[in-house]
């Protein structure tokens, strides 16, 4: 029941996502790849002040107090837009979202086979092995998808 | 070729943001998830806006005269952090990322195949229902 409402909302999370590469990557083709994603992050740190402003309940801790490694994760956030910007017009947004989540899943199995970032391990077994091995698939058939396409722009 | 190279260059970028996961999970549950988000944000914003400001070659008012539309990627990528934070505690981790993958990657299917948001089409075929199938049996796998 509580499903049913919610999984529309996770719906539209991870499609607003998919808008973003698209947009942000039309506007990398434009302006350049930099530009694309410095608007991006500025424009997100506004509306998340913005939000942390109003509607986040007091917490003990705050952003200046915690242990400066663990406010790193920008460093990989920045990456992964440039990557984003840089891609989408290349190869379209199936082929970059389908990339981004192979690595997402393939990372964070390895996560938890080694135990990285004191978490549990919790080894690959067969099935999460055969879940890599189909997430290549994925990414190789899209592939496919898009070298078809050129042939058949470049005989046309 | 380069097709290839591409694609890996932005399946690293995705371990990368897996990492990034892993560090604002813990981060959000002392200080706030939205809090520990505007570090991700601010932070970023900051470097790149360092980047721009040394080895940017901006004419930056290239970047306003565009259609405003595109410039509100900004926008949607809170959208996102609102609807996680929402919605973890009611159905939890491992349902609340396949219902967002596969929001994502139904999107960015229906995104290429009319060409939408002033993408190039390209269109559903084969290949494409094929590895939508691939990628749902390893989420069913996974969770």
């Amino acid at each position: 029941m509580m499903l049913t409402l919610v999984f529309p909302l996770l719906l539209l999370g991870g499609a607003v996502l998919a808008a973003q590469s698209s947009v942000n990557g039309r506007l990398g083709a434009k302006v350049g790849v930099l530009a694309s994603a410095w608007l991006t992050f500025v424009i997100g740190a506004v509306v998340t002040f913005l939000l942390v402003f109003f509607f986040e309940p007091a917490h003990s801790a705050t952003l200046f107090s915690v242990p400066k490694w663990q406010l790193t994760g920008a460093l990989f956030g920045v990456v992964y837009m440039l990557a984003i910007v840089f891609a989408v017009p290349r190869v379209g947004t199936a082929a970059a979202t389908v990339a981004v989540i192979s690595g997402q899943l393939i990372m964070s199995l390895l996560v938890d086979h080694f135990g990285w970032l004191d978490n549990d391990r919790l080894p690959l077994d067969p099935s999460r092995l055969a879940a890599i091995v189909l997430l290549a698939g994925a990414l190789f058939l899209i592939y496919l998808s898009n070298a078809r396409r050129e042939r058949q722009t470049a005989s046309a | 070729m380069q097709q290839i190279a591409t694609l890996l260059f932005v399946l690293c970028a995705g371990m990368g943001l897996s990492v990034e996961a892993g560090l604002l999970g813990p981060l959000g549950e002392q200080v706030g998830h939205l809090s520990a988000t505007l570090s991700i944000f601010l932070v970023g914003g900051l470097l790149l806006t360092l980047a721009m400001v040394f080895i940017g070659r901006p004419p930056l008012t290239t970047l306003f005269q565009q259609p405003r539309w595109l410039l509100t990627g900004g926008l949607l990528g809170p959208i996102y952090v609102v609807v996680l934070t929402l919605t973890t505690p009611i159905v939890g981790v491992g349902m609340t990322m396949v219902g967002i993958l596969c929001g994502q990657i139904g999107a960015s299917l229906i995104i290429d195949h009319f060409g939408l948001l002033g993408s190039e089409r390209r269109a559903i075929d084969g290949y494409r229902l094929l590895a939508l199938a691939l990628i749902f049996l390893a989420l069913w796998l996974i969770y």
